[in-house]
């Protein structure tokens, strides 16, 4: 089951993985459960190495995934595919087989992400007319888009 | 200092807390202005709204009792189940990921930066603002905190969302499992009620789209691109368009105490987007619920729900259960009606997953309590404490409502006012007064102190209650002191038997016409008289006296 532990974060593009997941990760976990740790930190343990590890990883349905991404793909485009993401899937699957035991686990994986906040101190972007100016449509005061009324 | 310690508090990722005592007396004492300033911004908008909530509570009392009866009686046999997700837009002063200025209003597209218009190379730094107020709404509403919680992008496609995502929390909010207690209005049968709360979470606006009528495109602003919010999420436990619009008008209370959102419905700084669904009493599993969207006032939110609930129920009864499907339905406050904006085919799919270019949001114990020990006094508590004080319900919950005029009522009593008498005069004059002219209570120049001298002055009886009705308005509009305007005005009350027969002495002779009227049974008179003696005192004569030794004069001719 691959959700936020830290290999899983480590995969921004493969979020897709976890489509058709339950919006909330099973907190069951065979991590051991230590007093001090809170709740929030166990149900993050839900990066399963027991389960084989094909098993592990769903083929993807690229023509839901290109829907997804806005993208139109032809049914041949589709077939073509389909393969190679699944060898990227296999790819990145190798790493369901790292033993996990005796790494404590973490929310996320301790990226180069510089952990500093911000003061909430104003400083207005001084160069406002270039990123205008890259609007690929615009009609003062407004950014130009084809009508859209619906989410979905 | 403190402000200081609190604002560095906690810490992110696995670096050590961060407590800034670095800061140069200046940049302290700007920090300082900021925020004054911004309360100040926060309690502008505050007034007009719960004003307008206190009036529609006591004028059409007796309409909302009978629509009250008729919804009990439609759904006899059926329970509605609703929840609630808010959306509250915080009061910092700059977005949530990058140091854009956010002011609503703004010209479109103005105050936008490369990492709010989500350009590439671009990454977030969050707003150390934003944690504390998520800290602080959690506390309030008596939420577990995650001591480690962390950022998720929510992708989807949409124009007023420029990168493609928005950075939200998914699995692991920073807040969950709270409470929130309300007191329902006196007249919608009042009782105490506890919703829950399901989660809190940090997340970014989108911007602005506005879709034109007749145009083939559509436009795009934004500047509230990357405005913080929190996102409160309630458990399915309200049963009434009641309770839900007292809920959300809970929270805008508890926002506004907490000083983190102006709660402003009309300029969408506080969203409620309400679920409901029917069931058969009995009946254990929850009926197809449906999303109503677009009410901007807690009114429209109660009329919304109850017509849903109506039209669902409706659907029960006629054997259309299948008619009442997933979607999303817009309240129309011009037919008082529902109606459908979009059918849900499936749940949205919006593949979370964590944000790579935050880290973790880490809350030391140290940061927590000193939030919780920076907690103002909370509406629930500062109810009961009224309760306590013997004030009906009715004041209660008008002085609750808004904390400045909590504040302005707190202020007073310390002065020594009578409880009862003082609340009469906020409730009465002083509100009637700030709803013509559209004011706070900050904003007037009468201060809590000169309250307090008023209702001492009147009773003690140095004045008379009418001539405090005067000296109130000119208190209010020009300031100065009780003391000075009535010797000033010369309006100390006229206490003297003497003085005040002299003054009956002479309205009596000046008018022969009226005694003999009087005298030959005609005895309603007496107000008249009563009134030229106290237009001859100025308004001063004390009124039980004077209405004494009058009936002595006109009935024992002299
Ligand atoms: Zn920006």
């Amino acid at each position: 089951m691959v959700s936020y532990a830290g290999v899983g974060s480590l995969l921004p593009r493969l979020g897709w993985m976890r489509m058709r997941r339950p919006p909330n990760p099973n907190p069951r976990s065979r991590w051991p459960t230590r007093t001090t740790t809170t709740t929030t930190r166990r149900r993050s343990r839900s990066f399963s190495s027991s389960s084989p590890l094909r098993a592990a990883l769903d083929s993807p349905d690229v023509s839901l995934l290109a829907d997804a991404a806005r993208i139109s793909l032809s049914p041949n485009e589709v077939r073509e595919f389909e393969p190679k993401i699944m060898q990227v899937i296999d790819w990145f699957g190798q790493l369901q087989a790292v033993d996990l035991e005796s790494i404590e686990p973490s929310l996320r994986a301790n990226t180069e992400v510089d952990a500093r906040t911000r003061e909430d101190a104003p400083e207005a972007f001084d160069n406002r007319e270039a990123i205008i100016a890259a609007v690929p449509s615009y009609e003062d005061p407004y950014i130009k888009v084809p009508r859209v009324l619906n989410k979905e | 200092m403190a402000l200081i310690v609190f604002r560095g508090g906690f810490r992110t990722n696995h670096l050590l807390l961060r407590r800034t005592f670095l800061f140069s007396a200046r940049r302290d004492s700007s920090l300082l202005c900021t925020i004054q300033q911004h309360h100040q911004r926060s309690r502008y908008n505050v007034r007009a709204e719960s004003l307008q909530a206190t009036e529609s509570k006591t004028s059409s009392k007796s309409i909302q009792m009978a629509t009250k009866e008729l919804v009990e009686k439609k759904t006899r046999g059926y329970e509605a189940i609703i929840g609630i997700e808010t959306h509250v837009q915080l009061s910092t002063i700059t977005k949530a990921f990058c140091s854009c200025p956010y002011t609503y209003g703004s010209q479109p597209n103005t105050t936008i930066c490369p990492i709010c218009m989500g350009l590439p190379g671009t990454l977030p730094v969050l707003n150390s603002k934003v944690v504390e107020f998520a800290v602080r709404l959690g506390l309030a509403l008596n939420c577990e905190l995650s001591v480690a919680s962390k950022f998720d992008r929510k992708q989807y496609f949409y124009p007023d969302l420029p990168k493609g995502y928005q950075i939200s929390q998914f699995d692991i909010p920073i807040a969950r499992k709270g409470y929130v207690d309300v007191d329902l209005p006196v007249e919608f049968g009042g009782g105490h009620r506890r919703f829950g709360i399901t989660r809190v979470h940090m997340e970014e606006d989108a911007g602005k789209l506005l879709h034109s009528e007749s145009e083939s495109y559509s436009q795009v602003d934004l500047n509230r691109a990357g405005v913080p919010l929190l996102e409160i999420v309630s458990e399915p436990d309200m049963r009434s368009g009641i309770e839900a619009a007292e809920y959300a008008a809970e929270l805008q209370r508890l926002v506004r105490y907490l000083g983190v959102s102006n709660g402003n419905m009309q300029e969408g700084s506080l969203r409620c987007d309400v679920n409901v669904s029917v069931r058969p009493i009995g009946q254990l599993e929850f009926g197809t619920k449906v999303e109503i969207k677009n009410m901007n006032s807690f009114s429209a939110m109660n009329r919304a729900i109850d017509y849903e609930i109506s039209r669902q129920i409706q659907l029960h009864n006629k054997g259309q259960v299948d008619q009442i499907v997933q979607e999303t339905r817009l309240w129309d406050e011009g037919t008082q009606k529902t109606f459908t904006m979009r059918k849900k085919e499936g749940l949205a799919d919006y593949r979370y997953f964590p944000e790579p270019d935050l880290p973790e949001v880490v809350l030391t114990k140290d940061f927590i309590d000193q939030i919780r020990q920076s907690l103002p006094e909370l509406p629930e508590e500062k109810r009961r404490r009224y309760e306590n004080l013997g004030l009906s319900m009715q004041d209660v919950l008008f002085l609750a409502n808004d904390s400045s005029v909590a504040d302005f009522f707190d202020a007073t009593l310390e002065n020594g006012a009578d409880v009862k008498l003082a609340a009469n005069w906020i409730m009465g004059d002083i509100a009637a007064y700030m709803k013509n002219e559209k004011l706070s209570i900050n904003e007037l120049k009468l201060t809590p102190q000169e309250l307090s001298e008023l209702i001492a002055s009147i009773k003690n009886g140095t004045i008379s209650g009418k001539i405090g009705k005067e000296i109130l308005t000119e208190l209010i509009s020009k300031g100065g002191t009780v003391k000075q305007l009535i010797e000033e005005k010369d309006l100390v009350q006229i206490v003297d038997p003497a003085a005040i027969e002299a003054l009956v002495d002479k309205v009596i002779a000046a008018n022969p016409k009226q005694l003999q009227q009087y005298r030959a049974g005609k005895t309603k008179l007496q107000g008249f008289f009563a009134g030229q003696v106290m237009k001859e005192s100025k308004g001063k004569a004390n009124p039980v006296l004077l209405n004494k030794i009058l009936a002595e004069k006109l009935n024992c001719p002299s």
